[in-house]
């Protein structure tokens, strides 16, 4: 089966799934901040009052935010969403997800049930990690780490 | 006797005369296994030097819209600055350290991969080493460029049609 088939025939709900932080769009940055860094992810995923994702303060907002010097103690997050935003549901093909990543340059997609309620994060490691699955003969054997191959090896 | 006897492929004592190169049907993994790193785009790339200040690191990251900075010496890698630095060391206390070099608050030591690598290296330091800028080098060690996990679905979206 080819690659591209396999993206159109798999489901998002198959990719792996990281456990979004949630907040509503009231949220202070100093907080969202201290949530993202406890959780080791680069966003937060703005909801309304039924768990719906409605906005995406990331990595990229906070950057904005320093450069623009507003106070992180009074500033919503909802005042610097990142305009990456895309909400896909878990029986949608992975293929919309490659999509948004290749086309639109998105870092993280939401992923929802089939009743719009946020159930986790996937985006670009998601993909990574499953063409690392999809071809492990080719990537679980490569070298990692800062130092040449040939200096790793024994012998030869 | 010629030079070329050895490399005979009836010859009983060479042991790679049954070697059949593999035959790929999916062009997807030929790419990963074939065809080097410096076949992904490494290039726009920003850099910048230790001594820059975290306040002008961070400006050229929303100025330029990219999301990590190399921080290289005479053509050699130091370390790399990230939004994920910037998240983790800098922004609680940005009016403090905003005038400190870059240096004190880059991630050193970064996993790198080599121009000549397979690409499939380029994925194996993104989604399993969990990093999403990977500087790569020459051999020489002088900085090639960088790559990203969009950049290598570009590179492999290429064949996949």
């Amino acid at each position: 089966m080819s690659f591209r088939k396999e993206l159109a025939d798999e489901k998002v709900g198959s990719l792996p799934l990281r456990d979004a932080i949630a907040v509503d769009g009231h949220t202070v940055v100093r907080a969202a901040v201290a949530l993202m860094r406890s959780h080791g992810l680069g966003c937060t995923v703005i909801v309304d009052h039924h768990c719906r994702p409605a906005g995406i303060f990331t990595e990229q907002s906070v950057i904005r935010m320093l450069v623009q010097g507003v106070c992180l103690d009074t500033t919503p997050v909802s005042q610097f969403c990142d305009p990456h935003f895309f909400v896909l549901r878990t029986d949608d093909p992975i293929e919309k997800a490659w999509e948004a990543v290749t086309r639109s340059g998105a870092r993280f997609l939401c992923v929802t049930d089939k009743s719009g309620e946020l159930i986790g994060l996937t985006g670009q490691r998601g993909l990574s990690e499953y063409l690392c699955d999809t071809y492990s003969q080719q990537v679980t054997v490569q070298r990692l780490g800062s130092a040449p191959w040939m200096l790793q090896r024994e012998g030869a | 006797m010629s030079d070329e006897k050895n490399y005979r492929t009836d010859d009983p004592t060479d042991h790679l005369s049954d070697y059949e190169p593999v035959d790929y049907t999916d062009p997807v993994r030929q790419r990963l296994a074939e065809e080097p790193v410096e076949a992904i785009a490494c290039q726009p790339c920003m850099s910048v030097s230790p001594t820059t200040t975290v306040r002008e690191a961070i400006e050229t990251l929303n100025e330029s819209e990219v999301s990590s900075l190399l921080v290289v010496q005479d053509d050699r890698l130091l370390g790399i600055f990230t939004e994920r630095d910037v998240l983790e060391k800098v922004v609680e206390r940005y009016e403090r350290v905003a005038h400190h070099p870059v240096e004190q608050f880059m991630t050193t030591d970064p996993t790198i991969v080599y121009s000549s690598d397979p690409s499939a290296a380029a994925v194996a330091a993104i989604a399993v080493a969990g990093h999403r800028h990977v500087p790569v080098l020459d051999l020489n060690d002088k900085v090639h460029g960088i790559t990203s996990p969009r950049r290598v679905f570009e590179f492999l979206d290429a064949v996949a049609n």
